[in-house]
């Protein structure tokens, strides 16, 4: 039998259920503490942050300017009709916004959290009729659709509405990584507990922003998601997408086999373990299929300290979109580490029994999901 | 002394190599050789551009009398049929030596046997003298037997050992055939005389033929003298086994062809509808037997033992068209069977396995082999004859030349020739395709997908003599009548001197 290098392998001893947990309960970061970390993981946020700036606008300008547009052409182009903004679009040379689009489809099909009952809600059916009211009056097509299949024009409005409240997420999200990058850069923050205590305050203090959109028609002002809606930054925006995107579905094209057919795939949308924290980063159907739209928008925008690093490892620039992704998932575990931090039911430091063990049951259900994630990142 | 000029290069390159004062650097001695083999191809190719493809017969000949007594001639002459030979060995041996890297033990030794070889084998494809193609035929055993015993795997001395016992009585032989003919001839001509063995009775030019089809049996090989190949093939390095694949084994199918159908017309005829039997089994039994196979070497050296059976079935219908075919055959299976060998030692240097069930996902993009993956599979399909390459054209002319002699041969070497995507498919599938890891399958996925892969990349330089043999193939398969133009006079004649005998 030939004898397989060592060095080309690394079988990554993975973290268990137990460790998650304990590691959660003593107030420890699930990601190791290294200086490599934490240059990896505030890189890749920073030009997360970066990319999710552009994201952000360009979901806040689909769902307020093309609001039941039926042919959205130029809705990558954030209203900017310029023909060497349209030529580089077509070169591509731009941000993937396919990804947002993606991931605000995965938020809205996986419905979760506050923002999800109050669509399916009488109030909100009543704003839909009002704004379909409104816009149908100039509008042939929707005239006639409408009354042709009543639920269609509500369910886009849905979408719009999910489009515009990930919007208005990741506008926080990407001005705390920005920051967290300037921090780093100011050295008030450096190392891993204190990247995950900046972005457990960041998302502390948005905590109770509030979640509101609304449309222009004809000059007059609808509510899609009222101010009365009384929705929430925390829990009805970031916990739901948190739910989508980093546990149950992300995404990243070409990193799991998906075989529903098969049954490998469970019924129980709850069940599903293809979220961010789970996926594979090296790309598995074979050739020509990119490892992520994410990847290569924020290797687009990789700062030159993280760039270098990376030039030094493996195969340089070749594999960087792999490395860009594992880089992701450790600062990915550090946002949701943050995240499980910021929403403990009690303080850690709290010696009432009863309080422990509610801690302990939250961290033992947060240890079950997170047990069979790619932990094995997490090592130093 | 165009055609001499051929045997001087590689020879005196393998002198100087050898004498050559200090001790250079074995990246220097690889230059050496590349520069002393482009110098070579490059006389190939002249000799290619005086060669008249509109005459038939040996052609730019040069002859001198070398021990006469025993008929030793140095007679040398070239036609369709050697042409192309003398070019793919040109050409193969030149890629051996650019793909020759990291060789620490005893470099100047290797790359004068790298030269020799090439020599030695010019000197039996121009060899117009039965004991002069048998003196090079012989020359180039040896340094092959030093190329795998000293440059080779663990199991380097058996297989080596292997090698030199089939080939020596492969090399008796052929020589008992030579002194036989002359014998009972009462002759010492050695010179290619087909009308020699017409004054022969029937029996004793069955028996010469039979020690001939023996002899070069076990070079070609053909099943059941293959024995020797898959080992020797296992344990010689990547140079080596391009070298043995593409150039040495076609020894055994000029032989048959130059020897056995030329020199023996009417015996040839006789047993010909055995000889398609054998083909067929050949090309079933390499097929079926590279189905089983789980190392890629291995596969690769035994798909070998079922394309080389096209060209005795070529050989047995002995039609214009088939021996056409024959010629495609060895000339696109020496390009295929390089590359192949050739991309298999990527792979190999790449992840330390060939093994089958360890390798896969080799295709990804990002850790991966790419380049050498979409490679594999330009050589597999074109392996396993799909149109617009080399496969294709050679195996189209063989079995359209052959089916009306021989129908039920010629089906059955289809199906063997299915049987080529069958056990090609299942190697780009276990290796190239699915999630990169090389290491077996624990039956966990989500195990199995922690393990973290981190291939060496394959620098560009790497692939240029890969790309070149793809591009070479893929030329062959749409511009047929680059390689055509070349033989087919020759062909033609050589299937006329068996009609006219039959």
């Amino acid at each position: 039998m030939p004898v397989v290098s060592q060095d080309l392998v690394r079988a990554n001893l993975a973290i268990d259920q137990a460790e998650v947990k304990r590691r959660l309960l003593a107030g420890e970061t699930l990601l190791a503490d290294t200086p490599d970390h934490v240059l990896e993981v505030v890189g890749v946020l920073e030009s997360y942050g970066e990319v999710l700036d552009a994201y952000s606008i360009n979901l806040i300008y689909q769902a307020e300017a093309q609001f039941l547009n039926p042919f959205p052409i130029f809705k990558f182009l954030d209203g900017d009709l310029n023909p060497a903004k349209i030529w580089r679009h077509l070169n591509h040379d731009r941000i993937n916004f396919e990804y947002a689009e993606y991931c605000q489809k995965a938020m809205f099909w996986h419905a979760t959290g506050g923002m999800d009952a109050y669509l399916d809600s009488p109030e909100f059916a009543e704003n839909c009729r009002r704004i379909l009211a409104a816009k149908r009056r100039r509008d042939p097509l929707l005239a006639l659709l409408n009354p042709l299949f009543p639920a269609f024009l509500p369910e886009l409005i849905r979408s719009a509405a999910t489009t515009h409240a990930l919007g208005q997420f990741w506008r926080v999200m990407s001005d705390l990584f920005l920051d967290l990058a300037a921090a780093e850069r100011e050295g008030r923050v450096r190392s891993i507990p204190q990247v995950v205590d900046f972005i457990k305050n960041g998302l502390v203090a948005a905590a109770a922003n509030p979640i509101r959109y609304g449309v222009e028609i004809h000059g007059e002002h609808f509510w899609v998601l009222p101010p009365e809606a009384g929705l929430t930054f925390l829990v009805d925006v970031a916990v739901p997408y948190v739910e989508a995107v980093f546990l149950r579905g992300m995404p990243f094209l070409g990193t799991v086999s998906f075989n529903a057919q098969a049954q490998q795939i469970s019924p129980d949308q709850a069940k599903f373990t293809y979220g961010a924290l789970y996926a594979d980063p090296l790309p598995s159907m074979g050739a020509g299929i990119p490892p992520s739209l994410l990847m290569q928008d924020m290797y687009r925008h990789l700062p030159e300290k993280l760039h270098q690093w990376y030039l030094e490892r493996t195969r340089g620039e070749g594999d960087v979109r792999v490395k860009i992704c594992m880089s992701f998932q450790k600062s990915m575990f550090c946002v949701t580490n943050a995240a499980i931090n910021g929403t403990m039911p009690h303080p850690l430091a709290s010696s009432d029994a009863a309080a422990q063990a509610a801690n302990a049951a939250y961290a033992e259900a947060w240890a079950q999901r997170l047990g069979i994630a790619r932990t094995d990142c997490l090592a130093a | 002394m165009l055609l001499s000029s051929l045997l001087l290069i590689p020879f005196l390159g393998c002198l100087a190599l050898l004498a050559c004062p200090g001790s250079p650097t074995p990246g220097r001695l690889r230059q050496i050789t590349i520069v002393i083999l482009v110098a070579q191809l490059v006389m190939s190719l002249l000799t290619a551009a005086q060669f008249d493809p509109t005459a038939a017969g040996l052609q730019l000949q040069e002859h001198h009398r070398w021990v006469p007594g025993i008929g030793l001639d140095y007679a040398l002459g070239v036609d369709g049929l050697s042409l192309p030979l003398v070019l793919i060995n040109g050409a193969l041996t030149l890629v051996s030596a650019v793909i020759t890297r990291d060789i620490s033990k005893r470099p100047r030794l290797y790359f004068a046997m790298l030269l020799l070889i090439s020599g030695a084998v010019n000197g039996a494809f121009l060899a117009d003298n039965l004991l002069l193609f048998f003196l090079f035929y012989e020359l180039e055993l040896i340094p092959l037997w030093l190329l795998i015993s000293v440059w080779g795997g663990v199991n380097r001395a058996y297989a080596a050992t292997k090698f030199l016992i089939f080939t020596a009585i492969s090399g008796m032989l052929i020589l008992g055939a030579f002194l036989g003919l002359s014998l009972l001839t009462g002759t010492v001509d050695f010179s290619l005389t087909p009308v020699l063995s017409e004054r022969l009775a029937m029996g004793s030019q069955l028996w010469l033929l039979g020690a001939i089809l023996i002899g070069f049996g076990i070079k070609i090989p053909l099943v059941p003298l293959h024995n020797w190949l898959p080992d020797a093939h296992t344990q010689a390095s990547t140079p080596v086994s391009v070298l043995l694949a593409g150039v040495l084994l076609k020894l055994g199918t000029y032989g048959l062809l130059r020897f056995g159908l030329q020199l023996f017309p009417e015996a040839w005829a006789r047993l010909a509808p055995a000889l398609a039997i054998w083909a067929a089994v050949s090309v079933l039994y390499g097929s079926l037997a590279a189905i089983a196979q789980t190392d890629m070497k291995r596969m690769v050296a035994y798909s070998s033992v079922g394309h080389m059976g096209y060209v005795l079935l070529a050989a047995a219908a002995d039609s214009p068209v088939s021996l056409l075919g024959a010629v495609f055959q060895m000339v696109s299976h020496g390009l295929i069977s390089a590359l192949l060998f050739l991309l298999v030692g990527i792979v190999y240097r790449k992840t330390g396995t060939r093994d089958l069930e360890v390798l896969r996902g080799l295709l990804n993009p990002e850790r991966g082999l790419p380049l050498t993956g979409s490679l594999m599979i330009v050589a597999v399909m074109a392996s396993a004859g799909l149109p617009g390459m080399a496969g294709f054209i050679s195996e189209f002319l063989v079995f359209r030349g052959s089916i009306t002699a021989f129908p039920l041969a010629t089906l059955l070497s289809m199906v063997g020739s299915g049987l080529t995507a069958v056990y090609f498919l299942l190697l780009v599938n276990r290796a190239f395709f699915g999630r990169l890891a090389i290491t077996p399958p624990s039956g966990d996925p989500a195990a199995d997908a922690r393990l973290d892969v981190q291939l060496i990349s394959v620098a560009p330089r790497e692939t240029i003599p890969a790309l070149a043999l793809a591009a070479s193939i893929v030329f062959i398969g749409l511009v047929p009548s680059s390689l055509g133009n070349l033989s087919e006079v020759a062909s033609t004649a050589m299937a006329n001197l068996t009609a006219g005998v039959g």
